[in-house]
């Protein structure tokens, strides 16, 4: 039936998708089938209701006016700082100075770190009253904040969190690819007497983009779809203003105990995700290309 | 080293160093602000860790005033290595971590090297599945993967976490896999295959062997995730399982606010990690030059 080229490239990819059918396709296909029945956890009725539990998340206006906004401003606000700490990182320890191996080592901490761990720590360091933050500020006579409980800067400390966790991933990445860049480019404009910044602005970011690009779109799609950290620092609070839409699912599944409208708030979520990702790959794409 | 520096001496002849502001204002001055920029940064970096050290450190009446007090001991780390979940957990997370590394990389070493090196629907259609599969969050599917675990049979087993961390992996892998076969010429596996070799050899005895160094970089990094992960471990296993990710958030959540037992664990776990990043980080920077 088919050719010898096409059953070498279906056996090369039998078995991760063998792997991705069972443990991926089958999981979220069952909960797509559960989110148009009528499915609650402790009663699960299974009839078929069509889109009740879509029209009801949409019409959330928590899930329109505050989920969503805080799901795009998380991924945009997360990305963009982590990737110029990261490219930072990367750019100081492209550099030769003494104890540069300790420094890298200590840089890449957050990567050995579990990052619930670390979640649990930061909001530790964060409490109102043991906090190690406010004691400082309070050392400094500045007034300590009760961190958590107000919406700015709970989200404050996940997107800190957040950022903390990844910058280092970034700046490996991006380590990695300013080692493998051609030194002629370099080497020319030192010889042409460009200061640094001109050989940053218009040699080292365009050669760049190409990694730039496959870390930004990897890390967009993460950041979107964070559970881990904001569920351990804030759990959604205070009063729900904090929720990303992984947590709006989580919540309305297991603490609401409706398993259907959990599942259909996380079909909306991959919706809107799966869209996103295909424009910021094309935009970006397209961004990388025009620098070649 | 910057190709500016290195090139410092022929380049005097030509066009003289520009001195910087801090260099006019304190000569050496541009050096420290370094260090201190460097140091600051570190410590930026190393903070909640060091806290989590700490934390560790104090008997469990200090571990609320970590900034006040002078008393420190050892004893969280004795008491916590007697608790036999605590080994056993250690024992479960390693054995998860360094089979899922084994089996997620055989499994999209071929999946990458198939979207690199052949055109056409088939890659394309599978490039396009991974990409759309990689977006749909983790909590659309954990759920239903406790009931597809409970149905095969497999739930709180070494299996039952680690095929979905496999096809966890599946579609992140495949993706860099394919940019390191990219950057290896073809030429050579068509010269093996001129030269009698099959389509497996050539794959096996050409082209796996120069994609070794991503192979290692993908490696530490998926053994650093998998140690660390959190989610599945949380909601596929249970007490016959344990695992070590678990075994730390329930010293704060279950079991009271033990924090001085959280953190001695979580450092004794971070010394395996801390091992393999320290022998591992250069083969990952240079693996990762795609």
């Amino acid at each position: 039936m088919f050719g010898e080229r096409q059953r070498f490239m279906l056996l090369l990819i039998a078995p991760a998708a063998a792997a991705l059918v069972f443990f991926q396709v089958v999981p979220i296909l069952t909960g797509a089938n559960a989110s148009f029945r009528d499915w609650s956890l402790h009663d699960p009725q299974m009839t078929w209701v069509g889109l009740k539990h879509y029209i009801y998340v949409l019409t959330d206006p928590g899930f329109v006016w505050t989920v969503m906004p805080n799901t795009i401003f998380f991924m945009v606000v997360s990305v963009a700082c982590s990737l110029v700490s990261g490219l930072a990182l990367a750019l100081l320890l492209n550099r030769n100075f003494p104890g540069r191996a300790v420094v890298q080592t200590i840089l890449l901490l957050p990567l050995m770190v579990a990052p619930v761990v670390a979640a649990i720590m930061i909001r530790w360091m964060f409490n109102d009253q043991f906090g190690i933050v406010n004691a400082v500020l309070e050392a400094f006579g500045l007034p300590g904040q009760p961190w958590l409980a107000q919406r700015a800067t709970a989200f404050s400390v996940i997107l800190i969190a957040d950022i903390w966790l990844w910058t280092p991933w970034f700046a490996l990445l991006l380590l990695a690819g300013l080692q493998s860049l051609p030194r002629e480019p370099f080497e020319a404009a030192a010889i042409d007497g460009a200061s640094r910044w001109r050989v940053f602005r218009y040699l080292t970011v365009p050669m760049l983009r190409p990694v730039m690009v496959v870390c930004i779109v990897i890390r967009a799609i993460d950041a979107f779809r964070t559970f881990d950290i904001v569920w351990t620092i804030s759990a959604g609070g205070p009063a729900r203003s904090t929720e990303l839409f992984s947590i709006y699912a989580y919540i309305e599944a297991f603490q609401a105990m409706n398993f259907a409208r959990g599942s259909a708030a996380a079909m909306i979520g991959a919706a809107v995700i799966v869209v996103l990702a295909i424009i910021i790959f094309r935009v970006l794409n397209r961004w990388s290309e025009v620098s070649k | 080293m910057t190709s500016s520096e290195r090139l410092a001496a022929p380049l005097d002849v030509v066009a003289p160093p520009r001195k910087g502001f801090f260099a006019a204002l304190a000569p050496g001055g541009g050096k420290m602000l370094f260090a201190l920029v460097v140091a600051g940064t570190a410590f930026l970096f190393a903070f909640p860790v060091l806290w989590l050290l700490l934390t560790a450190l104090r008997p469990a009446s200090g571990v609320f005033y970590v900034h006040r007090g002078t008393e420190f001991t050892l004893h969280n780390f004795v008491e916590v290595l007697q608790q036999e979940s605590v080994f056993h957990a250690f024992v479960n997370s390693f054995a998860i971590a360094t089979f899922a590394t084994i089996l997620s990389l055989g499994v999209t070493v071929t999946s990458g090297y198939m979207l690199s090196r052949f055109r056409g629907p088939v890659p394309s259609g599978w490039f396009a599945i991974i990409y759309v599969l990689r977006c749909v969050p983790y909590i659309s599917w954990v759920l239903p993967l406790f009931f597809v675990t409970r149905q095969l049979g497999i739930f709180d087993s070494y299996w039952g976490l680690l095929l979905p961390h496999v096809a966890v992996h599946v579609c992140f892998f495949s993706w860099i896999m394919k940019g390191f076969f990219d950057g290896i010429d073809p030429s050579m596996e068509y010269a093996a295959l001129i030269d009698g070799c099959t389509r497996w050899g050539a794959f096996f005895r050409v082209a796996m062997p120069a994609a070794v160094p991503g192979l290692t970089a993908l490696a530490i990094l998926c053994w650093l995730y998998t140690w660390n992960e959190f989610l599945f471990a949380l909601m596929l296993t249970s007490h016959k399982t344990p695992i070590l990710t678990v075994v730390m958030a329930q010293f704060v959540h279950e079991l009271g606010m033990e924090w001085h037992l959280m953190s001695a664990t979580a450092i004794l776990a971070l010394i395996p990690a801390l091992i393999v990043t320290i022998f591992g980080q250069k083969y990952v920077i240079k693996g990762l030059r795609v």
